[in-house]
């Protein structure tokens, strides 16, 4: 098993490097010229307020100053190593924006997002798994239809819409007053509260965020459980089980179920890295400060080194989690393992 | 043999219904802590003198980039610094004069317009309870005229600015080099900074202005070590003299502003005392939830766009909470034509474009009325505007004729017209472009391009995004563009953007217009003193650009601002705009804390 860890990681390195050199160079060639935004007047009220043509001149050179603080002037791929050699010394630079570490920015935003992650994942495998059990035991039956078609109705709403008609009727509109139609906290907020208070406030104001992150899992991966699980059941040992007259409950939970998990822990791989794309939407709609939100605002206003840091960020949490996953399946598969088989 | 499955899984089902009852006690403990609704807002009539105390929950579409009241650039951190930090001089809102702010009186002004001489109040403090003194200022200016802070833009303005001394701890002394009539509002504009908070190592202190303004090479590391800390280390907490101190910002979430009640303003004539304890600027990323939010009453005050304003606020719930004020500003829309481009170098074209285009109807349907059509670059409220105007009628058979006259008619029967430019044919095709994401502007450009079809002329539109746009504009790469101009409500001056020096070099003249005689204007109005003089130059300005049309003057917009009933003295100035330091809640109906927590 250490060997396979030891040649995984290592495999993780040149895929890091292909996809940061990528996402380098799409940010970089992208049109759009951060030292105009940043020097030059930004995109606010300076950039069209109208300037002296001999000014402009002034203007013009502060603009290519900046660029050489940020070394924005040499060519690409000197760019890039240099990036890289900062990023192995886990310097991340600073904004263009505001000249704040980078680090600290994304700190101050990273529990959010992976608050929000977490909650979503663990809410999809609870919701998901027992639906796609029922679903599975009791097949074409009219429940099963039902969820089926839920399901697919689930997965097409696009949650940009949902959430917006989430927070237009049950956040305290014209309709109903349920939950916040936003933010992660109270206006009055305070330190002060009780825990439970506060806890409470928080739950409050995730509840939809998490929830609109979580249903297109929902129907995803509770059709998946279905489908494994079915597929489980018509093995030829679950009939020798119930041959032997087990129960029901014990065939189903005890030997079916553990072994159609297997490709819901692979599936894990998947999720992880398209709930941080979906997180964005929900941020913004929602206006919670996270992550998602922050890479948004970055690529707007061509903020390279904290661009580079989330898309760093989301490599590594996808690498990581391919490989967390195929670790998973070892422990939850006997069958895998990472020895090689002897030829029988 | 299969034995059929035909067992219920009970488990399963029960699994599921215990989750939904899990998540169920989250939703219900929404904090009802919320302070009970305040009982329906009285008229104002009974609302008695004005008291202090209560919050404002505004809204900002996003956060602020940044609080460094030199380097930040965009208009959310302006609005917010101007609650906090002060500058010399400000504008009365009613009268728009200049009145002193830290400043004692207006400034002295020499004969020649080139020396301005300012005493300082002695008790003006800033919030930590430090005096402002001369030094402040000197600092301050100092500051600006740094080449390593981040400021380009500001410094530029001050380019004519030579001189700063001291003449004792309260009066400093500025030397310009042109003898130009902002030249008071310009000085009179300085922010007014805390050298002890924003230069705490002393950096700048045996640096002379001439120094710095010159860039002398004797000093440089002082300036620039000055320079690189005060870009890095004051993002976050500003400091100033102003009423509000700054709180706290939580990025993504609020930005707050706490009264000082000790603010060096109260008590005296001619300076704005506000009464709300607390300023709240809560961040919703999204319109449509801000709308939401506000009807929550999570928001106390929000500008709201023609639909929101017109479908989605006029329920009798909604009225009852919320009152709403409606309000111009000094911005305007409008159609720029590239002046030199071979289609649109003619002005009879231009004419016969403004023609063509019912601008009225466009203020109808694009803007639901609210706004109106202007025919010049100067605000419709200032007194040079000239009213007696006659712009161009929407007559599209007048244009028709004109374009015809001038050399465009369909020759060849394809529907478009074409006219023969330097020996090739060249058809009436041309390309507006815009920037994306703005939906007024693209209605402009459809409108347009819909009207002009018909008369035989092919109009293609390109949206592209804002950075790229403003590098097509400013590097003349386009046949027209829809843009607007913000301005102020401060007295106009047009050399930037109409002057024929400004054509080239990523000036503001991107459309390349070129008159003498505008070019004599502006000039001498730049050096006119008598304000009734000035008045008349512009008056003929507007008259030449009326008969020109460089651009097709669209409309200016108006805003609506909906506001809680609870919020007292809530008008709309004649100029424009809301002053929001004026703003009140009676005691009675006040709904955060009032004392001014820390």
């Amino acid at each position: 098993m250490a060997r396979y860890l030891v040649v995984r990681v290592l495999w993780m390195i040149p895929t890091f490097i292909g996809i940061t050199l990528i996402s380098f160079l799409i940010v970089h060639l992208a049109p759009g010229d951060p030292a105009k935004l940043a020097a030059g007047g930004g995109l606010g009220a300076g950039a069209g307020a109208g300037l002296a043509a001999d000014k402009r001149a002034a203007v013009n050179r502060a603009v290519t100053e900046w660029r050489t603080q940020f070394g924005l002037d040499k060519p690409l791929h000197v760019q890039y190593v240099v990036w890289l050699g900062n990023l192995v010394t886990l310097k991340f630079g600073e904004s263009f924006k505001d000249q704040q570490p980078v680090v600290e920015k994304i700190a101050r935003r990273l529990p959010v997002t992976i608050l929000l992650n977490v909650l979503s994942i663990a809410l999809i495998y609870l919701v998901a798994v027992p639906l796609g059990i029922y679903s599975a035991t009791h097949p074409y039956t009219f429940m099963d239809r039902l969820m089926t078609v839920g399901a697919f109705v689930l997965f097409s709403l696009p949650t940009f819409w949902v959430a917006i008609l989430a927070i237009v009727f049950l956040g305290g509109g014209d309709f109903y007053d349920v939950f916040p139609p936003g933010g992660l906290h109270a206006t009055d907020y305070s330190t002060a509260w009780p825990l439970l208070t506060r806890a409470g406030d928080l739950g409050i104001h995730l509840f939809l965020p998490v929830l609109i992150l979580s249903y297109g899992g929902f129907a995803e991966l509770s059709r998946f459980m279905r489908g494994s699980l079915l597929e489980t059941l018509t093995q030829n040992y679950i009939l020798t089980a119930r041959a032997k007259g087990l129960s029901e409950r014990v065939v189903v939970y005890k030997h079916a179920l553990r072994n159609s998990l297997v490709p819901m822990v692979t599936i894990l791989a998947g999720i992880l890295p398209s709930l941080i794309g979906g997180s964005v939407i929900v941020e913004s709609i929602f206006s919670i400060p996270g992550i998602g939100q922050l890479g948004f605002q970055a690529v707007l206003a061509r903020d390279y080194p904290v661009i580079m840091a989330v898309f760093t960020m989301g490599a590594l949490v996808t690498l990581v989690s391919i490989l967390l996953s195929d670790i998973l399946l070892t422990v939850v598969d006997p069958r895998v393992t990472f020895k090689r088989r002897v030829a029988s | 043999m299969h034995a059929a499955n035909r067992h219920r899984s009970t488990p399963g089902l029960a699994l599921v219904l215990a989750l939904c009852l899990g998540l169920l006690p989250l939703a219900a403990c929404k904090r009802g802590a919320q302070e009970a609704e305040a009982p329906a807002p009285k008229a104002a009539a009974d609302a008695g003198p004005p008291v202090t105390g209560d919050w404002l929950v505004e809204h900002l579409l996003s956060d602020p980039e940044q609080l460094n009241p030199l380097t930040s650039n965009d208009a959310t951190a302006s609005s917010l610094l101007g609650h906090m930090v002060e500058s010399l001089l400000d504008r009365d809102p009613d009268t728009l004069a200049l009145r002193p702010l830290l400043a004692a009186s207006l400034p002295e002004v020499s004969d020649d317009h080139l020396t301005y001489t300012f005493h300082l109040r002695p008790d003006g403090r800033f919030s930590d309870g430090k005096p402002v003194t001369g030094e402040d200022v000197l600092f301050s200016i100092k500051a600006i005229k740094s080449p390593k802070v981040n400021a380009p833009f500001l410094r530029v303005y001050y380019a004519s600015i030579v001189g700063a001394e001291l003449v004792d701890p309260l009066t400093i002394r500025f030397t310009a080099t042109e003898p130009y009539f902002l030249n008071e509002s310009v000085l009179g504009g300085v922010s007014v900074l805390p050298k002890h908070y924003y230069d705490p190592e002393g950096n700048l202190d045996g640096v002379t202005f001439a120094q710095v303004a010159n860039d002398d090479p004797a000093t440089r590391p002082q300036v620039a070590a000055f320079a690189d800390r005060f870009n890095r280390d004051f993002a976050r907490a500003p400091l100033g003299s102003g009423p509000y101190t700054f709180g706290e910002w939580k990025t993504g979430e609020r930005v707050v502003l706490i009264r000082n009640p000790d603010y060096w303003g109260y008590g005296h004539e001619g300076i704005e005392t506000p009464y709300v304890d607390r300023l709240v600027f809560k961040i919703v990323n999204n319109t449509d939830a801000a709308l939401v939010t506000l009807k929550a009453g999570d928001l106390d005050v929000m500008g709201l766009d023609p639909l929101q304003h017109l479908r989605q606020t006029s329920s009798a719930k909604f009225k009852e909470s919320f009152s709403k004020v409606t309000y111009y500003s000094p911005s305007y829309t409008y159609l720029g034509w590239n002046n030199d481009s071979p289609i649109f170098h003619d002005p009879a074209v231009r004419r016969a474009m403004t023609m063509l285009i019912d601008r009225e109807a466009m203020v109808k349907t694009i803007l639901f009325d609210l706004g109106q059509v202007i025919n010049g670059p100067i605000y419709r409220f200032r007194p040079e505007y000239d009213e007696s105007i006659t712009p161009p009628p929407h007559d599209p058979a007048a244009a028709d004729k004109l374009l015809d006259d001038a050399g465009w008619k369909d020759s060849d029967g394809d529907g478009i017209r074409d006219k023969v430019i330097d020996g090739g044919r060249v058809p009436f095709s041309f390309e507006i472009k815009i920037n994306s994401g703005n939906e007024v502007r693209k209605s402009v450009a459809l409108t347009v391009q819909d009207a002009l079809r018909k008369h035989g002329i092919e109009v293609k539109i390109r949206e592209i995004d804002w950075t790229i746009f403003l590098d097509d504009v400013q590097g003349r790469r386009f046949d027209a563009v829809v843009l607007g101009w913000a301005m102020s409500v401060n007295p106009p001056d047009a050399y930037q953007v109409w002057h024929s020096s400004q054509i080239d070099n990523g000036g503001s003249n991107f459309i390349g217009y070129r008159d003498d005689r505008v070019d004599e204007i502006l000039t001498a109005y730049r050096r006119e003193f008598d304000a009734d003089k000035r008045i008349a130059l512009y008056k003929e300005f507007q008259q030449i650009l009326n008969r020109d049309q460089p651009y097709t003057f669209l409309f200016m917009r108006q805003s609506v601002l909906a506001y809680h009933r609870r919020f007292q003295n809530v008008q709309a100035l004649p100029i424009g705009g809301v002053v929001v330091s004026r703003w009140w809640v009676p005691k009675a109906l006040q709904k955060y804390g009032t004392a001014p927590a820390p």
